[in-house]
């Protein structure tokens, strides 16, 4: 039996990233993969980044994770989503090369000192004292005091397409069929979500004439703040729509499709439902928009955004031909939906250790979560925090405050979920703090703290701060009325009587940093980068105080921590619900109590009282 | 740091003296704002010392009062905390602590004086129990208001502004969280069409809850006037019975008297006062200084001159008292030839004839009652709602400010004004928001 200090099951986007933390800081891992194939495999769009997704991505890079270096290396289409309508909601979305994301992952993998990377099926977990053992199906066994599972989909997964149904991975890889049940041997409870993948088609097949292009933006930061140049697109997405007939097609089928007919029992997700469901409950919406993408530069393949199904094959094909462009469209993958088996999150503490089992830590869709930055954000998170467990150090928690990390951790292993989560920016009521242009400046210290941020990057960080701090001092300096006055004219300002600072012209309306950069020259020391965010922090300051002030009000629940053994039911003046409640997420925190549905101002604030006598 | 807490704490109009409590670091500096003496020198404060002073709600309107400082840890809650003690019924002690909210405090939560007391050692393990079940009865007092409310028109209608609001959001946040997708952008015009909306069902609503004050504890209506106008004759008129002293002599009435009459329902309490103007005996003076007092401590004014004489400088001495008040000037004697000229808000009674009288009590009431009230619901308004509504005023007042903003902040302070006001109805999950972006958008991948 081979010893490790840690092993991963799985090596997706989440079990990408717990590997590399835990080897980074030091932690002989062993990375153990169904497939050596399936390792970063983007097993439905080829894209990384979103709304919420692309401030995600940043936050793991200022970590010291690897996503946001891997998008930047084998991206083909960069764009800003949400231009104009805030920076709190701007983010980043890249079309990447699915093959060489892959490649790309699976190098820097192998190359990582402490990291083994190793194809072998997981079957069963052994606990034996402080040590777990895994058991492979091939009859090997490894022994580490930390363990993350990060399984993916793949846990007695099952694709349905149409009448058709087998009991394989994504894209008819292999599957994991013992596992969940050595899961549910431990005591773990178990749910069953569902998901889905549309077609890809060949791209010599599609009428291009007849689709509206969508080229991606020119002269874009990268995801990652070690990026320095300037990513270049090189390929294009296109648009196009359903219409009445092949709305016709699909209502005509609608008792062959599984999603709709019971056949498929798994819950899935409101935010990407199947097509099919779509024009079910969207009857008055007479089309719906499609979104072809490219998989990669060196394939055909093209993914069809929009168009997820679970009809049989025929009808597939049949609705496919009946969309504009599409009419002669040659199917080279079907459409399915997949089943699978996943972890009731509530079970995880908010550093993603299991509550009853220590050292055993879960991350991504094995957490009930959904989409690849969800899935490495948590990767990380819990790779940092069974390095730390071995090395008996304080664990990492992030607050809702600090990052969307932390409001995805939290909001999964607090409230639970009954559908697989997607993270969004609605969901973040800090949203104007966790910026992405900000994320290496709320956590690369974090990170650093940790033992994941190199001095490369650590050093990068240090100079963007001196540089704000001189762009403060720029910002103090005086204008003269008779220097400002065809400037403010011209911007269509009134003209101050007295002499002005350039931080009071940047908090006029129709005045922004690279107005007064172009005009005076102000600002010429310092990078695009530097006058953008310096700009918004400005513009927005009275509202990022108030966000301040409201994280400094929570703060204090967030800090009266309630014991891990705290007996609730010895509490009088606690309403039945709540003790149930309370009892079975087991809060760390007071602030993570109160976030907890069915427990009321008047629980806490006479639990407040008896954890203050506990003590 | 806690916040800085502030509760009325002892019984609502029972009792000669009030006690209003305030707790938490600093609130001195809310003191500061309020409470003026002149033995008092605040960088000097003695604890534990009684302070005869002022209390202030604005520049002219001031009540007398007394104010203790208790230094931390050497008070009831062990933070700092002060009480001000007030010789007066309801309306002055709620206006008191009315005030102390505008300037910074915060309503004290159900039983959080003594959880504060309890949490900083000054009670022991044995209370926690009864502090405890103060809690949970106050919430429930609470929970039980809000439970009538629930029947009530105040609840549908806060509960309809949020759901407005909730709709708004998710239109605002679905195309922020799925910029991709064909859905329609929220024009900022849409957005502030809905927020002038709600403006306006919230100040009706504020308004509204003042007014309850008024059904609960009554109208005040002070009567000034120069001596011998027929102050007391209009009293007794309004009483419908002989109470003050009526004579043709100059200042009969040398102490206020209080009486009142029901009208609508509605308590009208009356001041008769002494007439005001400077005079040489001692005991006059008094009466002035009380009848000063009086319109201070008034909702409304009646002014009352002769019709039969013309307007002295004693009456437009007088005049000058009623500046920001509500007032009607009250032309009595109307039996007798008019001399007096054309004056502001006038009716014109016969005190003494019972001319008019019955008008101008439906004129007293409907200066003050001003919309269609119903009781039921509007007695029920607590004062922690009043101050929720008006929080949510003032968020109001501030997505006003931020239009020129981008959606993201509009969004949160949106967001701000609906959390606030589902502190009244109790509905603060913002899953909803999230659940309806689903149930009426199509997304999809």
């Amino acid at each position: 039996m081979e010893n490790f200090d840690a092993i991963v099951i799985g090596a997706g986007h989440a079990g990408c990233e717990a590997g590399l933390a835990l080897a980074r800081t030091g932690q002989k891992t062993l990375l153990l993969t169904l497939s050596l194939d399936a390792v970063a495999f983007l097993a439905c769009n080829p894209s990384i980044g979103g709304t919420a997704k692309g401030q995600l991505v940043s936050e793991i890079d200022a970590l010291g994770g690897e996503m946001g270096v891997n998008a930047d290396k084998t991206l083909i289409q960069l764009r800003m989503l949400n231009r104009g309508k805030g920076p709190a909601v701007q983010s980043l979305r890249a079309q990447v090369d699915k093959e060489d994301y892959h490649i790309q992952m699976k190098k820097t993998i192998e190359n990582t000192p402490n990291l083994y990377l190793r194809q072998g099926e997981s079957v069963e977990i052994i606990l034996d004292g402080e040590y777990k053992i895994v058991k492979t199906a091939v009859g090997l066994s490894y022994r580490a005091k930390a363990l993350v599972f990060a399984t993916g989909v793949y846990l007695k997964s099952r694709i349905i397409i149409g009448e058709y149904s087998n009991d394989v991975g994504p894209n008819g890889f292999m599957n994991s069929k013992r596992l969940s049940d050595s899961l549910k041997n431990l005591g773990i409870k178990l749910l069953r979500f569902k998901t889905g993948t549309p077609a890809r088609i060949h791209s010599r097949s599609i009428d291009y004439s007849k689709l509206e292009i969508q080229e991606g933006d020119e002269n874009l930061a990268s995801f990652s703040f070690l990026t320095k140049n300037r990513p270049e697109n090189k390929t294009f997405c296109h648009l196009t729509y359903t219409n009445k007939k092949t709305h016709d097609i699909i209502n005509a089928n609608l008792d062959r499709a599984p999603a709709l007919s019971g056949e498929i029992t798994g819950i899935g997700p409101r935010y990407c439902p199947s097509i099919e469901t779509k024009i079910v409950r969207f009857k008055d919406k007479d089309r719906h928009q499609l979104f072809l993408e490219p998989e990669a530069l060196s394939t055909e393949e093209v993914y069809i955004q929009g168009f997820s199904t679970s009809m049989p094959a025929d009808v597939q094909e049949e609705m496919i031909h009946s969309v504009s462009g599409l009419e002669n469209a040659e199917v080279m993958r079907d459409s399915y939906a997949i089943e699978y088996d996943c972890i009731e999150p509530t079970q995880l503490l908010p550093t993603l250790e299991l509550k009853s089992i220590k050292g055993l830590f879960f991350a991504g869709q094995i957490n009930g979560t959904s989409g690849y930055e969800e899935a490495a954000a948590q990767g990380i998170v819990a790779g940092i925090n069974a390095s730390l467990y071995l090395q008996g150090k304080e664990q990492l928690i992030l607050k809702r405050s600090d990052a969307y990390i932390g409001v995805l951790i939290d909001d999964i292993v607090t409230k639970g979920t009954n559908e697989p989560y997607r993270m969004m920016t609605s969901r973040a009521e800090y949203r104007l703090l966790l910026r992405q242009d900000n994320a290496d400046i709320r956590l690369t210290e974090i990170g650093r703290k940790v033992g994941l941020v190199t001095d490369e990057r650590y050093n990068l960080y240090l100079e963007k701060l001196d540089l704000m701090s001189k762009f403060e001092e720029a910002l103090k300096t005086k204008m003269k009325v008779n220097e400002i006055q065809d400037f403010f004219e011209k911007n269509g300002e009134s003209v101050p009587r007295e002499s002005i600072t350039v931080k009071d012209m940047l908090k006029r309306s129709n005045i922004d940093a690279f107005k007064i950069q172009d005009e005076f020259g102000i600002f010429n020391d310092f990078p695009y980068d530097i006058i953008e965010k310096m700009n918004i922090s400005v513009k927005y300051e009275g509202y990022l105080k108030q966000q301040q002030e409201d994280i400094e009000k929570a703060k204090k629940n967030e800090e009266i921590l309630i014991p891990e053994d705290f007996d609730y039911n010895s509490i009088k003046g606690l309403r039945i619900e709540a003790i149930q409640k309370l009892s079975e997420i087991r809060p760390i925190s007071l602030g993570q109590a109160s976030r907890i549905s069915g427990v009321s101002p008047a629980d806490i604030g006479v639990l407040s009282i008896y954890v203050k006598r506990f003590k | 740091m806690e916040k800085i807490i502030a509760c009325i704490s002892t019984p609502l109009g029972k009792g000669a003296i009030s006690i209003v409590r305030m707790s938490g670091e600093n609130c001195l500096e809310v003191a500061k704002k309020v409470f003026f003496s002149k033995s008092l020198d605040y960088e000097n404060i003695k604890p534990r010392y009684m302070y005869l002073g002022d209390f202030s709600f604005d520049e002219n309107l001031k009540e007398k009062c007394m104010m203790v400082y208790f230094k931390a840890p050497n008070s009831y809650t062990g933070e700092d905390l002060i009480e001000f003690q007030i010789h007066g019924g309801i309306i002055v002690t709620q206006k008191v602590y009315e005030k102390l909210l505008d300037c910074g405090a915060s309503p004290a939560e159900p039983g959080e004086i003594s959880k504060r007391a309890f949490l900083n050692g000054k009670l022991s393990l044995d209370s926690a129990e009864a502090i405890v079940d103060e809690i949970n009865a106050e919430s429930e007092s609470e929970l039980k208001a809000s439970l009538i409310l629930a029947s009530g028109k105040l609840f549908e209608q806060v509960t309809s502004m949020q759901t407005n609001l909730t709709e708004l959001l998710a239109d605002i946040e679905v195309t922020l969280d799925y910029p991709e997708h064909d859905i329609e952008e929220t024009v900022k015009e849409k957005i502030y069409n809905k927020i002038k909306e709600i403006k306006f069902e919230l100040d009706k609503h504020i308004e509204n809850s003042k007014q309850a004050r008024f059904i609960k504890n009554g109208i005040n209506v002070a009567i000034i006037g120069r001596a011998n106008v027929g102050k007391s004759s209009l009293l007794n008129a309004l009483l419908g019975e002989e109470r003050a002293i009526v004579t043709d002599i100059e200042g009969t009435t040398r102490d206020n008297i209080n009486e009142h009459f029901f009208y609508n329902g509605i308590k009208i309490n009356l001041t008769d006062t002494a007439g005001i103007r400077e005079s040489k005996d001692i005991v006059e003076n008094l009466g002035i200084e009380r009848s000063k007092k009086a319109i201070e401590n008034s909702d409304m004014v009646i002014f009352v001159v002769d019709a039969s004489e013309q307007l002295s400088n004693e009456d437009l001495e007088i005049k000058k008292l009623l500046e920001n008040k509500i007032f009607i000037t009250v032309i009595n004697k109307s039996d007798k030839e008019r001399k007096v000229e054309k004056l502001e808000n006038e009716i014109s009674i016969s005190a003494l004839e019972n001319k008019n009288i019955d008008y101008l009590k439906e004129v007293i009431f409907s200066s003050i009652i001003k919309n269609q009230i119903n009781f039921n619901e509007i007695i029920l308004t607590n004062e922690r709602q009043l101050n929720e509504l008006k929080t949510c005023y003032n968020t109001v007042l501030e997505l006003e400010n931020a239009r020129e903003f981008s959606l993201d902040v509009i969004s949160m302070l949106l967001k701000q004004l609906w959390n606030n006001l589902g502190k009244i109805t109790g509905n603060t999950e913002n899953e909803n928001i999230i659940d309806l972006i689903f149930s009426k958008f199509c997304l999809g991948k």
